[in-house]
């Protein structure tokens, strides 16, 4: 299991001529979170971060953008918490200010966090960031609830079905977070390749 | 696990066809595909009109003119038939990689999460959270235990007179040592006020407030008490700054920007200032009335009738529309230690961010106001109200200082107490009173900041004589049945 990912980024670096850590321009890699409220947004951010900063059940809380820093696979990787969102056509000015990020500060992914209980009124949101050409993963987070509601997931089908990274998570207690970051390290990695070739 | 590249969603032939125009005019750089782009042309995003006018100038008139006629092509507006599509596709996903195996027999989460928001269940579970959490950890142990040594050690025995002894030593004139130092010092009162007092009764309550809210009891109290709230005027959604309310109401005003509409704010602001008393006032109060339980009881139903009445009157007087209210009630959930912790300690770190400079200028006036005379006038005016609603007139000054500092005033009300000049009916009834003030003159401010200086000025020049009227009231009604305490 622990190989893998290793010859994985050896790969990765070889075809992406050296791979350093920054890109051309020096900035850091930069993944961006997005999601509607409530989906434990917060959460994955700082389990990704190492900084916790708030989570609550009331809105209010992200109307600020957090951003942080990553440490993934000894690679520093900036992560941009962004406002709840529901879709790419905004309402609200929380709407309006996740979607300038997405489409101005263009990270490298864009990782969709959704509640799995709660699967088909997140997907369109998914639908819609693969529509606009970004390179989106999604993480079905909160499953210990889903699977306490009796929903089961098919992960790899719902990869297939949609083409992109899905990775099942709980992110309050930290389950399947090694599998993220392992999977965002390597998306983003072959991102970045993609956009310096 | 080599991804296959991600495939977009297909919309109907017409849709598809526009889009593909579209595409081919789209020459300028946006970031997003250009198939997003022409989607949300379509949808009428007001925004990415701007960018194409912008940026592909040329053939905006040519876009637009597409974009009418697939208007012109369907019954109900283009976003609609987006918006289902995508839906469509998503129940397509939803059942092709979702099984439901039923869920599993309701266990002790969900009993408990049913009782906690049943009426009689819930009251009782709400108590029995009032009693622990507030009353005993935060109002004896943080209000008490705590604070008496921060404040009484530390402070009074330590850092003051140390503190004193060298700004005496460097500062020459008395009223510049008095600004620093005196009765109403920046550092004797001010810093001293907020480290020794705020700082264990918020610390303790941001504890017991984070694992209740780490744990999914807010959803279900607001639930509860949303039925109480309409009645009102107010949603569930006024509870979360109301109980914050019990910790500190100059805090739970900041909270109020969670509500949704300024008439909410407007409401609760009031609500906050007039009749939920702090963690300080009380603790303080429990001290002094539990000497008969008639007094707390009847102090509290007043506090409450209060309460209810100014809130239907407000949501009757106030214009605007009433909020909608609808909460999603997220499952029970163990709270994380560290979770509480880290999130007490960002929580203590934004409060005193936000209201130290306000402890610092409030005791600042205190100093001018001492300086210049101006508090014993007020003190001479208080009188003949405190004699007004039975009080003695040493009252007067527990008042002056109850607004300024709560914990003076009803500490002044523990000290005349104490001293027996003060028992009986006048005990409830100043007791009353000096709970339907507004609790702090960092309040007062925080109210100015968050509401404007017309409102906040509005709602001291109603509290004020309300909360003597409430007062003269409950005095008349106290004698006249001749209840005796």
């Amino acid at each position: 299991m622990r190989l893998w990912p290793r010859i994985g980024r050896g790969f990765g670096r070889g075809g992406c001529h050296g791979g350093g850590v920054r890109l051309g321009d020096g900035r850091l890699r930069k993944v961006g979170v997005v999601g509607s409220p409530n989906v434990g947004k917060s959460v994955v951010f700082n389990n990704l971060t190492g900084a916790y900063v708030t989570v609550s059940n009331y809105p209010g809380t992200t109307v600020d953008i957090s951003r942080g820093k990553a440490k993934i696979d000894g690679e520093e990787i900036e992560i941009v918490d962004t406002p709840g969102m529901y879709s790419l056509l905004p309402i609200s000015e929380e709407e309006r200010v996740a979607r300038l990020i997405l489409f101005q500060e263009k990270p490298e992914v864009v990782l969709h966090v959704v509640d799995a209980k709660n699967l088909e009124r997140m997907l369109p949101l998914t639908l819609q960031l693969i529509e606009a050409g970004l390179p989106v993963m999604l993480d079905l987070n909160m499953m210990d609830e889903a699977e306490a509601a009796g929903i089961e997931i098919d992960v790899k089908r719902l990869e297939r079905e949609l083409g992109i990274p899905v990775v099942a998570t709980v992110a309050t207690t930290g389950r399947g977070m090694e599998t993220l970051r392992r999977r965002l390290a390597e998306y983003v990695r072959s991102r970045s390749c993609a956009v310096a070739v | 696990m080599s991804e296959a590249e991600a495939v977009p969603l297909r919309y109907d032939e017409f849709l598809e066809a526009a889009l593909s125009r579209i595409g081919g005019l789209l020459k300028g750089h946006y970031g997003i595909s250009r198939r997003a782009v022409g989607l949300l042309l379509l949808q009428g995003d007001p925004q990415m009109e701007r960018e194409v006018k912008k940026r592909d100038a040329a053939s905006y008139s040519l876009l637009q003119e597409i974009v009418s006629q697939a208007r012109a092509h369907y019954n109900q507006p283009l976003s609609y038939v987006i918006a289902l599509r995508r839906q469509q596709e998503a129940r397509r996903l939803v059942s092709a990689v979702v099984t439901l195996r039923g869920k599993r027999r309701p266990g002790f989460a969900e009993w408990l999460s049913r009782a906690m928001m049943h009426p009689v269940s819930g009251s009782l579970i709400l108590l029995l959270v009032l009693y622990f959490g507030l009353y005993q950890f935060v109002g004896v142990f943080g209000a008490g235990v705590v604070v008496d040594f921060i404040e009484g050690t530390v402070f009074g025995e330590w850092v003051n007179p140390w503190v004193t002894e060298l700004v005496r030593g460097f500062i020459p004139f008395q009223v510049l040592q008095d600004l620093f130092v005196g009765d109403y010092g920046v550092i004797t009162l001010g810093l001293s006020y907020a480290f020794a007092i705020i700082l264990p009764i918020v610390a303790t309550f941001f504890l017991v407030f984070s694992i209740i809210e780490d744990s999914g009891y807010l959803p279900r109290l607001a639930m509860l008490i949303d039925r109480v709230f309409k009645a009102i005027g107010l949603s569930g959604r006024a509870v979360i700054p109301m109980v914050l309310g019990f910790g500190c109401d100059t805090m739970a005003t900041i909270v109020t920007r969670t509500q949704e509409t300024r008439r909410e704010r407007i409401i609760t602001t009031l609500l906050l200032a007039l009749a939920i008393p702090c963690s300080a006032q009380l603790g303080v109060i429990f001290a002094i009335l539990s000497g008969s339980g008639m007094a707390l009881l009847i102090w509290a139903v007043t506090v409450a009738l209060v309460l209810l009445l100014v809130g239907y009157l407000a949501s009757k007087v106030i214009p605007g529309e009433r909020a909608s209210f609808y909460m999603e009630v997220p499952p029970l959930r163990l709270p994380k230690l560290t979770n509480i912790l880290a999130k007490t300690y960002s929580r203590l770190q934004w409060y005193f961010v936000e209201v130290l400079p306000l402890f610092i200028l409030a005791s600042v006036l205190l100093w001018l106001g001492d300086l210049s005379g101006l508090f014993g006038l007020v003190i001479g005016g208080l009188e003949p109200l405190v004699k007004f609603i039975g009080l003695p007139p040493e009252t007067a000054v527990v008042f002056l200082y109850g607004f300024f500092r709560r914990d003076f005033g009803a500490a002044g009300l523990y000290d005349l107490h104490s001293a027996g000049a003060l028992m009986g009916v006048p005990l409830v009834v100043a007791a009353v009173t000096l709970t339907l003030f507004i609790p702090c003159i960092a309040q007062l401010l925080v109210m100015w900041k968050e509401r404007g200086a017309k409102t906040a000025l509005a709602i001291a020049a109603f509290i004020f004589p309300f909360a003597f009227l409430i007062g003269f009231v409950l005095n008349l009604i106290l004698t006249r049945l001749g209840v005796s305490l």
